[in-house]
Order: structure tokens, then C-alpha cells, then sequence
């Protein structure tokens, strides 16, 4: 069996979490690849890019980091059928390396937020959701400054409407993203980012009161497609 | 402050001729009383700093402590006031910078950060732009160096409405196998890593050891400009390098820049150095006076053997880290600092490192009186639902959610209790146990102002109630003591009694204070010092995450127990203050007898599992304190005063609002009272059962059957969530 690329970034500073949980709460296999180490896709049963502050965020969140040898190789995941996670920062780079459409701006009140959040999911597919239901509530908290997403209106209609996309319960909405999107993914869900962070919401001691571990389904989803396909 | 012509004199004396401009540069940065302590070297003597868990005490940039026989808890303090004064963004993300360097010197992973704030009134302009640029430096700075910030303190005083108080501190964790603590020997390379040094900063620590200038704009060269990308790679890399054990010594370029961190470093181990400036990475052209002196930041010396070098620089290379080897350590006593093959500097370590200390005058001013008056006439009692609300929507006591949310307090995955649900924050230590740490900041500038020596060994006692609420056992502390010009006596004393009242405290609760700093010139352009302000960050053992306590009430039906006796001691409260705009009297008494007994009940109790909820009294008293737990828990409360076992109180505000310390507030289940109360009689705990959790949505104070106070939660939950940031972002 294969492993999980974990991407590191200068600047990244989720890897060791996402590895932590993959590895400890999940029992995946993951290796944190340095970008300059990182030459393919090839070889890996998933690449997940962690959150973080690639590059500083300086330019734009994202921007420096997409264009580097390491995402640029991504391309090929598409083709090859390779899931791949953006989370928090990662969703800025995949959004940014036009792996994803749409863009995130920075959040409406102009400050960092750092906040449990209500999710939902729908029409869940690909290795990531595969195991959620439509319309189940993912709680997660989020942690960012750039994540109010937008995207137009026949984009929204003709894409995103046909593929998984997890909304902010309404209400919840932390950042003034466009229709309530929190995170967004190709039709076939094999390439998915969002702006909340699953890995620390993947065990119960890490809940604050009134709030599941509502990413936990991303991860078991990803250990059963990769033992059974999705 | 420039050199005094005494202390040039003593110069004339060490090195016996004149000495060139760079040597007096030299000697201004470290002879700061930033970089020096001269004068408080001499009181800091008086606190307590050993304990059987100290490994490394003061006088290293972090000390560390064992927090259990495999872990080593690595923590610091700083404060960067006066930087903050002008450049709010820069000075305080620039203070999260140099905190987390000071524990990376030992080669520990930082795990938290904690920001104590003392900030102005928000109403006014310039402190809401003070207030808005410090969270936002600390947000930017800590949330990409991916340390997140857990907890800390924030008050609101007009006081500091042109000079702000910002204390921050860094948390870290280090195998004590592990720690980088061999030293340096002669022969060894001195490796400077990081940012390329330029203007920024020049005597910045100079510059912070004198009053404001009227005109801030002019102090703005003092002032560091943060780059958190370097720090997240100089974090990075040390990991590498400790993992590797590729370094001997490592010191942050701190206050004092170069010339600090090589004569602490010299003078701490007898030896001399060699230095060629020229070899040091610059971004632009310097004067060998600005490459010594310079306080850019994200620099760090790592001290390493000749034959590791390569690797080193591997390790650097990887990470896309510049470098540069400046020089080598000597065995004979002497720094010797040359540019382009010529010497510009010849000065003998230890002298440089250390002035002689000075013993400050000290006196008390008229104003000291407040604080020694008793009340011994109140105004009349207010309408109690009224003064509830007050208290509670005051910024010193409301949700300082407008400043955690800002900060990313989950990176990391460790933060089991987060900002705004407990005392303190528990972090676990991720290694496959359940253990943890908690963390908690705290200070009361008006209890200081008032009376700077209870006020101070109030602060020690308030850390440790957090931190036993949580279900910690207090290991040790260290403090930032914010004072005066110590020029002036009738400032100098402030400090003094708060040292004085540190140590007096930490001695009694069995504390160390293994580390600390002293912020001098607290003072605006007029002369006036702000609140002198003793705070303190206190570290505690857990042995079970899981098993920890939090504010919120968690089910109807529970006892609401008040542990500790109240006494009526309103003085320098946030009720008098808040409700009558009055700032004065007698403040509570610290009671370390009581501290002590109560607190090891509560930490027994917690243990025993017999408390579902825990929150110490403080700020606001017995009222505020039910308050919190029950809009937390989203519960109501009917508590009856009469059962409150209070002493010499006449008033019912003497019971609300008191201030009495040693005091905290438990939820027990009905089926776990019993063996509370046994308990408690075993400790010789005075403990009362004052009421129950409610399920009715109503806060409800009563004296047997008459309602002293009865408010909708809902009304209550909007006041303490919302009104920070409504004082802050304006309206209603």
C-alpha cells in the first residue's frame, strides 16, 4: 500500500497535525514532504496540502505556493484519478493554482477568525465524502483570514451545483462567503478544499460543548477509498 | 537613555583610554536597563527561584521546569511596551517574535502563546487605534508562526490610553535529554542565522529604558519591523538542529542585537570572542556602530563545533535560511571586534555584560494613601439588577471573545480547554498519554496602583486559583514587572513593593519564580507612569486532559458551592468602580494560608471527580463569577445569599461584589455532596451550598425569600458576549 503525501510549504504549519491524525487517529500511512523533495504524484495514494501561512500569505494567500514545481505537478492527480485535500490554506493553493475554481478573499469584517462552525454536505461523492450523507452537519472549527469565497453565478449554477460542495449552516457564516461555501470539489470529488480544518475536529477531546468531531467522516472516507476504491 | 557621565567614566576605568564610538554604542545597548537590570538587579535577588522541579532558572533566556519526569516545560515572558507605544502592529507582533526565539533557544517546540494586555479606553481614538493594531500584530505575527495563542488577560484603564502594557509569553515543551544546554567552548564558530541585519531597531533597548518623547513619530527607527515567514523557519530548522544535536548553545539576538547576545553568552561561560562584521549578512550598508547595535529581528546565534559545520549549514540551506560565520569564541575574557582586518572594539566580556548594579531611591507618593484608606462610607445601594449588568458588560469583565477569535488558539491540536471555557487553558502534550499543561496569565493594575505589594501577591494568587480550577497543580511562575521611571523615587517604589510583594507570595504558595522581566519608563511625555502592573504566568501539571474542569454549568438540578469565607473588602473593585466611578480604599487582603488549603480541596476534589464545574472568584466577585458559569453553560442559577458564610459583611453588595480572595465556586452533582462536604471538613475547607442550576433561563439572587436580583440570561448572555466589541467597534 501507498501513503499520503502531507505537503509542507515555507510557512505551512498544519503538516504536523494532519499527520498526527492521519497516523494516529485515522492508522494511515503519511509522510510531511518537503515541496522541494515532492517531484510527483505518482506513487502516493492521496496528497494533502495542510493549512498554514504558505509563503507568508504575502501577495495573496496562496499565490507564491501555487506556482511552485510541487503544485504545478498536481495537475496530473486529475488524470490519474489521485485525491487530493486542500485545507484552509491548501484550499487557497488549489483555488489559486486553478485546481479548483472560484477565489477566496479576505473576510468580510477584515480580521482573522478563529471559531467552531456547522457545516453541511451535499451531494457527498469522490474519496473524501464518500461515506457522508446528503445533508449531514460537519462540525469543525475554522481559522483564517482569506477564506470569504466567490464565485460567479454561472459558475456556481453549472459547476458547483453538480459537484460536493459543504455550506456554512446559514447563520454560521464566518466570513461572508458567497452562498453560504465553505468548501468546494471537482464534480468527481477526487480533488476536494475547504476553509475549515478537519483534523482538528477528528477527536472528541479536541470539541468544545455543543460540538461534534464533524471531520472525521472526511478522513474514514479516505481509508475506506483507498482500501475499496469510491 | 544614553550613558550618564559616571557610567563613561566607569568605561574610562574598565577599558583604561578612551573608547572608540562602537565601544560606546556597546556599552549604551547592554548597559540598558533593558538588557542590564541595573536597577532591580539588586531587588530581584529577593525572589524565590529554586524548587525541586527548577532544571534551569533564571538567567538563561528561558528557564525550564519538570513538568513530568520525561517532559521539561520551557517558559518566558516579555513585554514590548513601549515599541507597542508607537507601532502598535510591529512592537507587538515583534514581542511574540523574540519570546518564541528566547524558548527556541533551548532547542523546546513552543506550544502556546499567552498575551497580557493592558490596554486604554476604547472609546478614545488613539487607544482604539493602540488596541486594534496590537491584537492585530499579535494575531498576524503568532498565527503564521503557527504557535497558537491560548490565553492570557485584557484590561481596560484610561491610564493606558498613550502607553499600553503588552506582556506576552511563550509555552514549550522539550525532552530534557533533548535540551540544547551544553555551552560553548573556545574554538567554537559563531553562526548568526536569520534575517539579514539592517536599520530597524537601532538601540532599541536604549530606547525603551527612557520616557516616551512627546513626538512618538520620532522614536519610530527604535521600533522592529516583524517577518513571521523567517521565524516559522528558524522554528523549523532548530527542530532539525536539535534533533541532530548539530548545535552547542543557542541565543536569540534580542534586545542589545549582537553585541548582547555575544557578551551574555561570553561573559556567562569566562570567555572572549572574536568577531568580523563584515562577514554578516546586511541589507543594506551599515556602520560597524549599526551592525552591533542593530535589533532586526528573526536573528539567532547557534554556537557550533568546527567539524558540524557543514551540516549545520545543510540543515540552513534546506530551509532557505541566509547565514553567516562571524567568528569564534576565545579562553581568554575578551571581545574583539574587527571590520575589514581592522579592530574597532577590544572590550573584556565581563564587564561589558554586567554594570554595576544601582540602588534606586524609593519612597511612596501621597497618592499611595487611596489604597490605605478603609471604606468606611459607601454610597447607597444601587438597584441590584442594574449593577449586575453593569458589571458584567464592563470590557474588564465581559467575553474578550473581539480578541481570541482573532487568534488562531487551535493550531497545533493541543488546546483541549480553549479561550472563554476555563480558567485556564489546558493544552495535552500529544506524546500517547493523556497528560497535559495547563497555562494562565494574570495581573490587576488597579489593585497595583492602589497597592502595588498586596496587589502584586494578589496576581501570584489569582495565577495560582486558575490554574488549580482547571484541575492543574501549580508548578511555578514567571513575572513582568511594569513600573515607573526608576529615576523617581515615588516610582521606583511602586516596583519595589510589587517585587517585594512577588516574592512574598510565591515563597508562601511554594511557587518559583524561575524567570522574568522588568519594564521600566512606563510613563507618557508628561511624566505621569501609566498603572504599575505586576503579571504573572503560571504553568500546571495534568495529569489527565480528560479529566479537567471547566467554568460552564452543566446540568440543572447541581449544587452551586461557594468555597472560602467573604469578606467585605470592596476596595479597588470593578463593582465600586464600574457602578460608582470610584477607585479607591483598602483592596482585598491576600490569604496564602487560605490559598493553600482551599486550593489543594479543590484540586483534590476535582481529582475525586466530584466536580462538574469550576471557576475561581476575581474580577467582579461572587456575582460575576455564577454569571459566567451559567451563561457558559447556558443554565440558570437561584442562588440564596444568606447561605453565603461571609464575615462582617452589612451590605448585600458586600457579599455580590467582594473581592475576597481564595475563593472559587464549584458544581457538584447532589449524589457527590457528601462526600464534598466530608472533604471539606477534612481540608478544614469552609464551604457553603448557596443555590442550585436552574433550567428557567434566569440568573436569580434572593436573601431567604426576597429577590435581591432576578435577570433573562438571554439579557445577561448579550451584555458579557457582546459588549467588548461593542465598546471596541463602537455603537450601543
Amino acid at each position: 500500500m501507498g501513503k499520503i503525501a502531507i505537503l509542507k510549504f515555507p510557512g505551512t504549519n498544519c503538516d504536523e497535525d494532519v499527520y498526527y491524525v492521519v497516523k494516529n487517529v485515522f492508522s494511515l500511512d503519511a509522510e510531511i514532504v518537503w515541496h522541494k523533495s515532492f517531484k510527483s504524484v505518482k506513487g502516493w495514494d492521496a496528497v494533502i496540502i495542510p493549512g498554514g501561512f504558505s509563503y507568508g500569505d504575502w501577495l495573496r494567500a496562496g499565490a507564491i505556493a501555487a506556482r511552485t514545481p510541487a503544485i504545478e505537478s498536481l495537475v496530473e492527480a486529475r488524470d490519474l484519478n489521485i485525491p487530493v485535500l486542500g485545507i484552509c490554506n491548501g484550499f487557497q493553493i488549489l483555488v489559486e493554482a486553478s485546481l479548483l475554481p472560484g477565489a477566496l478573499l479576505p473576510n468580510e469584517n477584515g480580521k482573522f477568525v478563529c471559531r467552531w462552525v456547522r457545516t453541511v454536505v451535499e451531494r457527498p461523492k469522490g474519496p473524501w465524502l464518500s461515506m457522508a450523507r446528503e445533508g449531514e452537519v460537519l462540525d469543525m472549527p475554522v481559522a483564517h483570514a482569506e477564506g470569504r469565497y466567490y464565485v460567479d453565478e454561472k459558475t456556481f449554477y453549472s459547476t458547483l451545483m453538480k459537484s460536493p460542495l459543504i455550506r456554512y449552516v446559514d447563520g454560521e457564516n464566518p466570513n461572508g462567503s458567497l452562498y453560504n461555501i465553505a468548501g468546494v470539489a471537482t464534480e468527481d470529488g477526487v480533488i476536494l478544499g475547504l476553509m475549515p480544518h478537519p483534523e482538528r475536529a477528528s477527536e472528541s477531546i479536541l470539541s468544545p460543548r455543543g460540538f461534534k468531531a464533524g471531520g472525521r467522516v472526511i478522513f474514514e472516507s479516505l481509508r475506506q477509498s483507498i482500501k475499496r476504491g469510491w | 537613555m544614553p550613558l550618564s557621565h559616571a557610567e563613561i567614566d566607569e568605561i574610562r576605568n574598565i577599558l583604561r583610554r578612551e573608547p572608540t564610538v562602537e565601544e560606546l554604542a556597546m556599552f549604551e545597548a547592554q548597559w540598558s536597563e533593558h538588557c542590564s537590570y541595573k536597577s532591580s538587579r539588586l531587588l530581584l535577588k529577593l525572589l524565590p527561584t529554586e524548587g525541586r522541579n527548577v532544571v534551569i532558572g533564571p538567567g538563561r533566556d528561558a528557564p525550564a521546569v519538570k513538568l513530568f519526569k520525561d517532559w521539561l516545560v520551557v517558559f518566558k515572558i516579555e513585554s514590548h511596551n513601549h515599541p507597542s507605544a508607537v507601532d502598535p502592529y510591529n512592537g507587538a507582533a515583534t514581542g511574540i517574535g523574540g519570546v518564541v526565539r528566547d524558548i527556541l533557544t533551548l532547542g523546546a517546540k513552543s506550544i502556546a502563546l499567552l498575551d497580557m494586555l493592558y490596554l486604554g479606553d476604547p472609546r478614545n481614538p488613539h487607544a482604539n487605534w493602540l488596541i486594534r493594531g496590537i491584537v492585530k500584530g499579535i494575531s498576524d505575527y503568532g498565527n503564521r508562526i503557527g504557535v497558537p495563542t491560548v490565553a492570557g488577560d485584557a484590561w481596560f484603564d484610561p491610564a493606558f490610553n498613550t502607553q499600553p502594557l503588552v506582556n506576552v509569553a511563550c509555552i514549550g515543551i522539550v525532552r530534557p535529554e533533548e535540551i540544547i544546554s551544553s555551552g560553548p567552548s573556545p574554538g567554537d564558530l559563531i553562526v548568526i542565522v536569520g534575517n539579514a541585519t539592517g536599520r530597524d531597531g537601532l538601540l532599541g533597548s536604549s530606547f525603551a529604558s527612557k520616557p516616551l518623547s512627546e513626538d512618538v513619530d520620532k522614536d519610530i527607527g527604535a521600533v522592529q519591523v516583524g517577518d513571521p515567514l523567517t521565524e516559522k523557519l528558524l522554528i523549523d530548522a532548530i527542530e532539525v538542529i536539535r534533533k541532530r544535536r548539530l548545535a552547542k548553545y543557542v541565543k536569540d539576538l534580542g534586545g542589545g542585537g549582537l553585541t548582547t547576545a555575544i557578551a551574555e553568552t561570553a561573559a556567562d561561560y569566562g570567555l572572549g570572542a572574536v568577531i568580523h562584521l563584515e562577514k554578516l549578512h546586511t541589507r543594506e550598508p551599515l556602520t560597524t556602530l549599526e551592525i552591533l547595535v542593530s535589533e532586526s529581528q528573526e536573528r539567532m546565534m547557534i554556537v557550533v563545533e568546527q567539524s558540524k559545520l557543514s551540516e549545520l549549514v545543510e540543515v540552513l540551506e534546506n530551509y532557505d535560511l541566509m547565514y553567516s560565520v562571524i567568528g569564534f569564541f576565545t579562553d581568554d575574557g575578551v571581545i574583539r571586534v574587527f571590520y575589514n582586518g581592522s579592530k574597532v572594539a577590544e572590550v573584556p566580556a565581563k564587564e561589558l555584560a554586567k554594570p554595576k548594579p544601582i540602588r534606586r531611591a524609593s519612597s511612596p507618593p501621597m497618592e499611595a494613601l487611596k489604597g490605605l484608606k478603609p471604606l468606611y462610607s459607601l454610597p447607597p445601594e444601587p438597584r441590584y439588577d442594574d449593577a449586575i449588568l453593569k458589571v458584567i458588560s464592563s470590557p474588564n469583565v465581559a467575553s474578550k471573545r473581539w480578541i481570541y477569535e482573532q487568534y488562531d488558539y487551535e493550531v497545533g491540536i493541543r488546546t483541549v480547554i480553549k479561550p472563554g471555557y476555563g480558567d485556564a487553558a489546558v493544552l495535552r502534550l500529544l506524546d500517547g498519554t493523556n497528560r497535559g499543561v495547563a497555562v494562565k496569565g494574570d495581573a490587576n493594575p488597579r489593585y497595583t496602583y492602589l497597592d502595588p505589594f498586596n496587589g502584586a501577591a494578589n496576581a501570584v494568587a489569582e495565577c495560582f486559583r486558575n490554574l488549580i480550577a482547571v484541575g492543574s497543580r501549580p508548578l511555578a511562575i514567571v513575572d513582568e514587572l511594569n513600573a515607573g521611571n526608576p529615576e523617581k523615587p515615588e516610582h521606583f517604589w511602586y516596583f519595589e513593593m510589587m517585587l517585594k510583594g512577588v516574592a512574598w507570595m510565591a515563597e508562601e504558595l511554594m511557587l518559583p519564580v524561575v524567570g522574568g522581566k522588568v519594564s521600566f519608563y512606563n510613563e507618557d511625555h508628561t511624566g505621569r507612569q501609566v498603572k504599575p502592573t505586576a503579571t504573572i504566568v503560571g504553568v500546571g501539571r495534568v495529569q489527565d486532559v480528560t479529566k479537567t474542569t471547566t467554568i460552564d454549568f452543566k446540568e440543572s438540578g447541581s449544587y452551586i458551592i461557594l468555597v472560602g469565607v467573604t469578606y467585605p473588602e470592596l476596595g479597588g473593585s470593578e463593582y465600586l468602580y464600574r457602578v460608582f466611578r470610584l477607585e479607591e480604599g483598602e483592596i482585598p487582603k491576600p490569604r496564602p494560608c487560605s490559598e493553600l488549603r482551599n486550593g489543594r480541596f479543590v484540586y483534590k476534589a476535582i481529582k475525586l471527580g466530584y466536580v462538574k464545574a469550576t471557576h475561581d472568584i476575581s474580577v467582579g466577585g461572587l456575582a460575576t463569577a455564577v454569571i459566567e458559569m451559567s451563561i457558559l453553560g447556558n443554565l440558570g442559577f437561584d442562588i440564596d445569599l444568606e447561605k453565603v458564610f461571609a464575615i462582617g459583611a452589612q451590605r448585600i453588595d458586600e457579599v455580590l461584589f467582594s473581592e475576597t480572595q481564595a475563593r472559587y465556586i464549584l458544581e457538584v452533582d447532589p449524589k457527590a455532596i457528601n462526600n464534598l462536604l466530608k472533604l471539606a471538613n477534612r481540608f478544614g475547607v469552609k464551604i457553603s451550598i448557596i443555590g442550585r442550576v436552574t433550567d428557567s433561563g434566569e440568573a436569580r439572587f434572593r436573601k431567604r425569600d426576597k429577590t435581591i436580583a432576578s435577570i433573562d440570561l438571554d439579557l445577561l448572555r448579550d451584555a458579557y458576549r457582546e459588549s467588548l466589541s461593542r465598546e471596541i467597534e463602537g455603537g450601543i
